[in-house]
């Protein structure tokens, strides 16, 4: 039993690593690579430059779609935060009907493969004759990403202690008022936490994008053209980047996502 | 028609959900400046009763009495009762102050009346001092007294105390129900307390109602309920008092005899009507409480029951000696008797006269 017990941790932390490497391995290639140039289909080791990220900031094609790709994350973060807050508070009132199937109606996009719901909207847009644009790609983005935003403050709101709202009521407050003044102030950092996930959802999605687009083209998308064209010091300084944004976003996502007490330090006894 | 001196007046209040019933026919009187404290186990329905009087819950059927209007379809926020929640339910992002301040800011009071009540209320509470504290920051007993201040500063015509004290250590406890019922006493507003403790209901209360399993049992003073159980439930849930069944005899002015197994035992009966009604022959029980019991020849009393000494208990102030009947050996009795420094000269197994005055032993039915 003693060697059991001294050699489960050990292979467990071996474990552990291989699934770390094999994990984050690959993604530390492009960000390497993006610092050396390419000559003649070799990788010239000699000497690291940042001189693919020089050429980023002058292609012309990739700062209009990286801007695009902020003006969809804004539009589905505000409409998936919007509808989300409303769907959970839907949820969580006392005399919802049909609150399960309006759940597994939220989360059906979230779980389809995206090429599905890609193609559903495709079809959809299609049928109303509604002109694939910006506002497509907003409309795919946020029924994509609607699902985790409204979990992320549902579950903040079932967190709160229902006798919080009843005792707003209880001293006098209007439904407005409690909205307002208690259950505002209290999910707003869960509101915070899933527009921050929302939006780096949004920032890499690329399958419904590919679908529902017209002629814009996101960041994610106008890197799939550039591949195809071969791989580029550029392409890796543009994955580089991507991934440095959206670990980043994750990050301060966490931060607003923990429990307050957590954060606060507070003693709830 | 409103009525003097009565504030909420529940008539046959019924609550159920789907096929289970909460409550059954409650018929009760709140009257103003009282201290009211409804009484029973888990799942008799008590909190079920200020949730209907707060407006959390609609009652099934029944009418709830304010001033004579029915207030069913009145909403939570229109009713003059304010509520101290189990868990305080203290806003966690707002200030002592801005807790204590919430019920006038929602009605648009203005802001220098806003904050001189609140500053009122919270030296009425001995919380001056912690007003920009979060609630958060406030230990047990602190934030049951935010939520007290939050419930008065509106000056309710009632406020609604669901087992607020539950959650404090059994001091602090002690201490709240002497600064409750102080509170209450100073700003002359009614109470309406809930608690599954019968010490808390008896140390707190003018008036207690004890319910089991959705129906009221018994209303009266703590003295009452305590000293004149009206059924067999209040009598087992004030503690250890002794239950002898029995058949009932006849009614001798203010007394009324009872055969029992230990013998005929004579009950004082005044102020219980419904006893005295009871036709001879019935099933009953006498109850009285260990400490009326007496031991020995020097004691002084009608009833007299030979019993066999179990085991004799030291419990500081007193001691409890535990017995059996003689001539029913499974009947257990207790008696209370006051602790001597010389000890006591009772011993196991030896067989003792237990004395009950008639005026300490009451009846029940069975």
């Amino acid at each position: 039993m003693r060697f059991a017990d001294r050699a489960a941790p050990a292979l467990l932390i071996t474990l552990t690593l291989f699934v770390f490497v094999l994990l984050y391995g690959p993604l530390m290639v492009p960000i390497v690579s993006s610092f050396f140039t390419v000559s003649h289909g070799a990788v010239d080791w000699s000497q690291p430059t940042t001189s693919a990220y020089v050429a980023l900031t002058q292609n012309d094609s990739v700062l209009s779609a990286l801007w695009t790709t902020l003006i969809v994350g804004a539009g589905a973060v505000v409409l998936s935060v919007a509808l989300g807050t409303g769907l959970a508070l839907y949820y969580a009132s006392p005399h919802a009907k049909g609150r399960n199937f309006l759940q597994f109606i939220i989360f059906l996009p979230f779980l389809m493969p995206p090429i599905i719901t890609g193609l559903a909207l495709l079809i959809f847009f299609r049928q109303v004759e509604f002109e694939r644009s910006l506002l497509t790609i907003i409309i795919g983005h946020t029924v994509f990403v609607l699902a985790l935003v409204y979990r992320t403050i549902l579950t903040r709101l079932q967190s709160l202690s229902g006798s919080l709202v009843e005792a707003s009521y209880d001293l006098g407050a209007s439904s407005w008022q409690t909205f307002r003044l208690i259950l505002l102030p209290n999910l707003s950092s869960a509101m915070v936490g899933a527009a921050i996930l929302a939006f780096a959802l949004s920032f890499d999605e690329t399958m419904i994008t590919l679908l529902v687009t017209g002629t814009q083209s996101t960041l994610p998308v106008r890197l799939w053209a550039m591949m195809r064209l071969g791989f580029t010091p550029d392409i890796n300084a543009l994955v580089a980047l991507v991934l440095l944004f959206t670990t980043v976003l994750c990050l301060v996502a966490v931060r607003y996502l923990m429990p307050a007490s957590a954060i606060s330090g507070s003693d709830d006894n | 028609m409103a009525e003097a001196g009565i504030l909420l007046k529940l008539r046959s209040v019924s609550k159920s959900y789907g096929a289970t019933a909460i409550l059954h026919s409650i018929d009760l009187d709140v009257h103003d400046g009282e201290f009211i404290t409804i009484l029973g186990p888990s799942g008799s329905g008590k909190t079920t009763i200020l949730r209907l009087i707060g407006g959390f819950t609609q009652p099934s059927g029944g009418q709830i009495l304010l001033d004579g209007n029915d207030i069913a379809a009145m909403p939570i926020n229109r009713r003059p009762f304010n509520t101290v929640f189990q868990d305080y339910a203290l806003f966690p992002h707002l200030t002592v102050e801005a807790n204590v301040g919430y019920g006038l800011a929602v009605r648009g009071t203005p802001r220098a009346e806003t904050a001189k009540r609140v500053a009122d209320a919270l030296e009425l509470v001995q919380l001056s001092h912690l007003g920009k504290r979060f609630p958060a920051q406030l230990s047990g007993g602190q934030r049951q007294r935010v939520a007290l201040a939050r419930a008065i500063i509106c000056r309710p015509r009632l406020i609604l105390l669901d087992e607020p004290l539950a959650a404090l250590d059994v001091e602090l406890r002690r201490h709240m129900q002497t600064f409750l019922k102080s509170i209450q006493t100073e700003i002359r507003t009614t109470f309406l307390f809930v608690t599954h403790d019968q010490e808390e209901a008896i140390a707190m209360a003018d008036r207690i109602c004890v319910m089991s399993a959705g129906r009221i049992e018994q209303i009266g003073s703590p003295h009452e309920v305590y000293y004149r159980p009206g059924t067999e439930f209040v009598a087992k849930f004030f503690g250890e008092n002794n239950l002898i069944p029995g058949t009932l005899g006849p009614v001798d002015g203010a007394t009324r005899s009872i055969d029992t197994a230990v013998g005929r035992l004579v009950c004082a009966i005044d102020g219980q009507p419904q006893i005295a009604a009871l036709p001879a022959g019935s099933p009953a029980l006498a109850v009285f409480r260990p400490e009326a019991v007496g031991i020995g020849e020097a004691a002084e009393g009608e009833n007299r029951i030979a019993a066999r000494i179990d085991q004799v208990a030291f419990g500081g102030a007193s001691t409890m000696v535990n017995t059996a009947a003689v001539y029913q050996p499974q009947q257990v009795l207790k008696a209370r008797l006051p602790s001597r420094p010389d000890g006591t000269s009772l011993s196991q197994g030896e067989t003792v006269r237990l004395v009950v005055p008639s005026s300490a032993c009451r009846l029940v039915p069975a």
